[in-house]
């Protein structure tokens, strides 16, 4: 297997950069070197205040992408997403074959992006969400479900476009490794890079991830406080907190997790799925045996009837006389 | 790749319960043949299936192969986790939904508690504009619909008073009338009370008793007793004494007044004269002249 010797390299390359990375930190870290390769605007900043320095630096960016034939519901769906993440990059619909995986793979590469997250339309009714962290993974299989967009008219709320989210999860996150691995993807794919240039200074959303009944649900909430406008914000304004929720909503079910992005090896897979198509093949079914079974009833019926005839009525001919 | 070979035998299984046919991925078929033995379309499988994969190993390296470095500050994440006590139940909307805006209201407040111990900036000052999420006509058409819904709401508020007010009235105009006529009964008790005490101390019969007569007294004031007096006619205020002084004549100041007492005299007062040409019992109950013509001749005539 290339690709399985590939990724060790990889990551052994990469377990040595983040060693050397340490090192660097450790041991220059008190002298404070000229950081040349930073935004030139931010590095007046950075001397004056050499506690926030280190060495890490998050440039993720993430391609959002459709499949073809998607319905507008969903379309709107990807457009929030998109409108949500200023770190993202959209590109043109993708057919939906089997092939997609390397496609999209490269189109990735092109993109220079290193994460990504797709939007599968089946049957024009069944949305399907892929993320993925691209050259390496891993990726994930989720069925959307319970889609509410931004238009709708009873989300009210508003925030800065651009402006960086705060991400909470709920704590059954870290139960299970295959939450902890989901939690790590959603954090990378949906928080805003620190200092991105499309991002605006302040924090006024929330994005809240929960799990309840093992899929994971998606709030967007802007926090709204009565004064908000003044800068210093003391206790008693924390107390009157409100968030006013802004949409998307939408609710995630797990389906496959996969070692490399776009395939691999599969890491989970959801023991309780059950796929839309098969829900609906057993409603069908279920109302399909109808006509049969009117028919068979009335055979059964007239074999009845004539094994067990009436007896004669002694006053049938009563009347007739 | 090597999962699609690994799950053959599945995929087998799944074409021939035949309700992955028509399906051309072959991920998503792989995942259906999970839940096949299922005869219910309940959206969530009854107990896991055995098949599924599990890989702990593979996740955990994953883990840590995609997860930031230890020391990396919070600033880069800003992800708060909250811990929420029990599950909740998915099909009541309504505590779902609390459940969901109490953790990210939590997350909030933590997140702002470590923004201010940071110094940083972190709700959006009043004076700083910039391109919203939702564009200000779209804003525009929220509050249209919370005013049209509010008002929605008031006007069916009003109509429900109104019909209960309409309910109510009836029973209130009830009461008011049995209140009204307890208030006479009231009254004309205490009257006839005050009455048999005046009768008992001493004051009884007398011209003073009946001078202190009451017009509410049951109706047997000084009108009926008019009434029953012969020879006067219902108008005649002065009770026929005009009649019964005619002749005498008054005495008067006035020069004109002399003149009218002296006409009255001569001609006769005996009450306004419209009150003299209406029916009274005696008048109605007078048939004399009632068969005078006969039906033929009223015939003829027509």
């Amino acid at each position: 297997m290339g690709g399985k010797k590939r990724k060790h390299s990889e990551a052994i390359k990469e377990a040595e950069e983040a060693l050397l990375l340490k090192q660097k930190q450790e041991t220059e870290a008190p002298e404070r070197p000229p950081r040349t390769l930073l935004g030139w605007k931010k590095q007046p900043k950075t001397d004056s205040s050499p506690s926030t320095f280190s060495g890490f630096r998050n440039k993720e960016k993430v391609l959002v992408t459709c499949s073809r034939r998607i319905s507008f519901r969903y379309r709107h769906l990807m457009l929030n997403v998109v409108s949500l993440l200023p770190h993202c990059k959209k590109d043109n619909k993708i057919e939906s074959k089997e092939s997609k995986g390397s496609t999209l793979n490269e189109l990735v590469e092109l993109k220079s992006c290193s994460s990504c997250l797709f939007f599968e339309c089946r049957k024009g009714k069944d949305l399907y969400l892929w993320m993925a962290k691209c050259p390496s993974g891993p990726s994930v299989k989720f069925l959307v479900n319970a889609v509410h967009t931004m238009e709708e008219l009873k989300l009210t709320g508003n925030h800065l476009k651009g402006s960086r989210p705060l991400l909470t999860f709920s704590s059954t996150f870290d139960k299970d490794p295959h939450w902890q691995l989901l939690k790590e993807l959603i954090m990378q794919i949906f928080g805003t890079p620190k200092d991105h240039r499309k991002s605006k200074p302040y924090h006024d959303h929330v994005f809240s991830f929960t799990i309840a009944d093992d899929h994971i649900w998606f709030r967007n909430y802007q926090i709204s406080c009565p004064n908000s406008g003044a800068q210093k914000l003391d206790r008693g304004d924390l107390e009157k907190m409100t968030l006013i929720e802004v949409g998307p909503r939408f609710c995630l079910n797990p389906i496959k997790i996969f070692g490399g992005s776009f395939g691999g090896p599969t890491l989970y897979e959801n023991p309780f799925y059950v796929s839309p198509n098969q829900i609906r093949a057993l409603e069908k079914k279920k109302k399909s045996g109808k006509f049969a079974k009117k028919v068979k009833a009335k055979t059964r019926r007239k074999m009845h009837e004539e094994a067990n005839p009436l007896e004669e009525d002694e006053f049938a001919g009563m009347w007739k006389e | 790749m090597g999962v699609l070979h690994k799950d053959q035998p599945k995929f087998d299984v799944a074409s021939i319960n035949g309700a992955a046919v028509g399906d051309s991925d072959p991920e998503v078929s792989e995942s259906e043949s999970e839940s096949e033995s299922e005869g219910e379309d309940a959206v969530k499988l009854a107990e896991p299936s055995k098949t599924a994969v599990y890989n702990r190993d593979g996740l955990a390296d994953k883990l840590k192969d995609l997860s930031w470095p230890d020391n990396v500050e919070w600033i880069h994440k800003l992800s708060i986790d909250i811990h929420s006590e029990e599950a909740v139940d998915v099909n009541d909307d309504l505590t779902r939904e609390l459940a969901f805006y109490t953790q990210a209201l939590d997350g909030a407040r933590q997140a702002f508690m470590k923004f201010q111990g940071m110094g940083l900036p972190f709700l959006r000052p009043s004076d700083y504009y910039a391109e919203m999420a939702k564009s200000d006509s779209h804003m525009e058409k929220v509050k249209g619909q919370l005013l049209a819904e509010k008002k929605r709401i008031e006007e069916s508020e009003e109509r429900r008073k109104a019909r209960e007010n309409k309910k109510i009235a009836k029973e209130v105009q009830a009461q008011k009338t049995k209140e009204r006529a307890k208030q006479k009964k009231d009254d004309i008790e205490s009257v006839k009370k005050w009455r048999k005490q005046r009768q008992q101390s001493g004051f009884a019969g007398g011209d003073s008793g009946a001078d202190l007569n009451f017009d509410f007294d049951d109706g047997k004031g000084s009108e009926r007793s008019n009434k029953k007096r012969q020879g006067v006619r219902p108008g005649d205020r002065s009770g026929g004494k005009a009649r019964q002084f005619a002749g005498k004549g008054k005495t008067g100041s006035d020069k004109n007044k002399k003149g009218r007492d002296f006409k009255d005299s001569r001609f006769g007062f005996g009450g306004k004269k419209g009150m003299k040409k209406q029916n009274t019992s005696d008048t109605t109950n007078d048939f004399r002249d009632f068969h005078k013509g006969d039906s033929t001749n009223r015939k003829r005539k027509r």
